[in-house]
């Protein structure tokens, strides 16, 4: 899959988005990734390079991923975002889809999992338009 | 000096009686007696006044006259029992009667015990002692009880919170091991890929017991919801299988899975069952010896589905199978390669097989090795 678009990975947890990353860039082949630590400092970064995924966590100090949705949403309202949550917090994750989350990746599974989580979403989304 | 009995005196000192009586006379006699070991009183002049006084006085026993106008001492009895229930202070008789047919009707009324009158006073402070003494042990019993399951609750939240906050650093390790590992970020030397695959082991099997306490502590907590849905439980055991047998092949076990002629549809968790059957297939695998094959067999009945593990391994030990479906019930049995086990998969596998009604039970096999079965009924 080749997907060179831009993604902003939102997570408190600095091995979390080396992680991820990597899984993205294995998956996607040449994705830019920008990275936020919080979900004020990911709000930031989507007014400043309005990236074509989000990656969001759910739990985060400063500004929770719910809300930080929430906001993105209002900025943007077609922006695309997938939350990343560690429980299979099924009334969270449910939220999250009532606010516009369009898919969700447990971090806690085998990195198999996520590539195939974030592959499915990049399909859903983008490769969809290119064939169409 | 008699400490058997000044010792809970003095605890019971300032304890709260309700006498219900309608003849003044009975309520100072009473009430004079009572006096001499410091018991503070209450009273009510009949059964009506005493139920809608009880609720202000909050009283620690009550002593019912029996013969009153309006209702009697029987009723008001009952009406104290029916409103205040398990909560209710001891409530002792007074009666002039001892007809043994009046006190089998006070007793069955919910009351405790009786005072003859005319009084004995020594009698009437003994008896009185004695009921005040056993709600004093109850109510003690009731706080410590109270205070446990709180204790409980706070280990618990604990044990979520700590296994919660573990699982994603280790996720990452093991997945960063496996970048490494798969030469992602340039190539290794067979030293340096031994090195990592024993982080990638070792997190592994980290992660494995954080998510089995976390299970644990989610289901002790009453939060285990099954979302149960129509599924092909032929597909899944065989999905489970599949995925056992990576790790089987390791020890170059193999599992075998022979399931019903035709596919076996319940109602049921997917995520939920998926894991006892994985559960009870790595088991099977751990404590059987190197080199042995693992046998899954599911049939159907009219009602239920049935799923049958045999290992080749020792068995459950004589006098262990208490042990075997409990929080931390590890068995003198050890896994065969080395692996680790921290004696919570089977509790929690019982767990989620009660919670779709359905049960769990093991048993050695005549011909050596043991069977663990699930029956799952097909609709809930």
């Amino acid at each position: 899959m080749n997907f060179d678009g831009t993604i902003l990975l939102i997570d408190d947890e600095a091995h979390i988005r080396k992680f991820v990353g990597l899984i993205l860039k294995q998956q996607l082949g040449n994705p830019t990734i920008l990275e936020a630590a919080n979900g004020q400092e990911g709000i930031d970064a989507y007014q400043r390079e309005s990236p074509d995924l989000v990656l969001l966590d759910i739990s985060m100090p400063v500004m929770d991923g719910l809300q930080t949705l929430r906001r993105l949403k209002e900025i943007d309202p077609d922006c695309l975002v997938v939350m990343l949550t560690s429980m299979a917090n099924r009334q969270t994750v449910e939220d999250a889809q009532v606010h516009g989350a369009v898919n969700y990746i447990r971090k806690d599974t085998p990195k198999e999992e996520i590539a195939r989580a974030i592959a499915q979403t990049v399909a859903t989304y983008f490769e969809a338009d290119a064939s169409a | 000096m008699e400490p058997s009995v000044t010792a809970p005196l003095s605890s019971l000192r300032g304890r709260k009686i309700l006498i219900v009586d309608d003849d003044r006379l009975n309520i100072r006699i009473l009430g004079g007696i009572l006096k001499t070991e410091g018991y503070v009183l209450a009273d009510a002049s009949s059964g009506e006044a005493a139920i809608k006084a009880y609720p202000e006085i909050r009283p620690d026993l009550v002593l019912l006259d029996v013969v009153m106008p309006g209702i009697n001492g029987f009723d008001t009895c009952r009406a104290l029992r029916a409103e205040h229930g398990e909560d209710c202070a001891p409530i002792i008789f007074i009666t002039a009667k001892t007809a043994s047919d009046d006190i089998v009707e006070g007793l069955s009324a919910g009351g405790l015990d009786y005072l003859p009158k005319p009084f004995q006073a020594r009698e009437v402070l003994a008896r009185i002692r004695t009921h005040l003494v056993n709600r004093q042990l109850v109510e003690q019993q009731k706080s410590l009880v109270a205070q446990l399951s709180k204790a409980n609750e706070a280990k618990n939240k604990f044990l979520g919170m700590a296994a919660h906050d573990l699982r994603n650093p280790l996720a990452s390790i093991r997945g960063l091991a496996e970048f490494l590992r798969d030469g992602v970020v340039g190539e290794l030397t067979a030293d340096q890929v031994d090195l990592v695959n024993t982080i990638h082991s070792a997190s592994q099997s980290m992660l494995v017991m954080v998510n089995e306490l976390l299970d644990v502590a989610t289901i002790e907590s009453g939060e285990l919801k099954i979302q149960v849905s129509e599924q092909n439980l032929s597909d899944l055991v065989e999905k489970s299988v599949f995925l056992a047998n990576i790790e089987a092949a390791k020890k170059k076990t193999l599992i075998e899975f022979e399931s019903a002629a035709t596919p076996v549809i319940a109602h049921l968790d997917p995520a939920k069952i998926q894991q006892v059957v994985d559960n009870l297939l790595s088991n099977a695998v751990k404590y059987s010896p190197p080199g042995s094959l693992v046998r899954a067999v599911l049939t159907c009945s009219d009602s239920a589905a049935l799923l049958a593990v045999r290992d080749q391994g020792p068995g459950i030990p004589e006098g262990e199978r208490d042990k075997l479906f409990k929080d931390f019930g590890q068995l003198s049995t050890k896994p065969t390669a080395g692996e680790k086990s921290t004696g919570l998969g089977l509790a929690i596998c019982r767990k989620i097989v009660d919670a779709h009604r359905g049960t769990i039970a093991a048993e050695n096999l005549p011909e050596g090795g043991c069977e663990f079965r699930i029956s799952l009924p097909l609709t809930t």
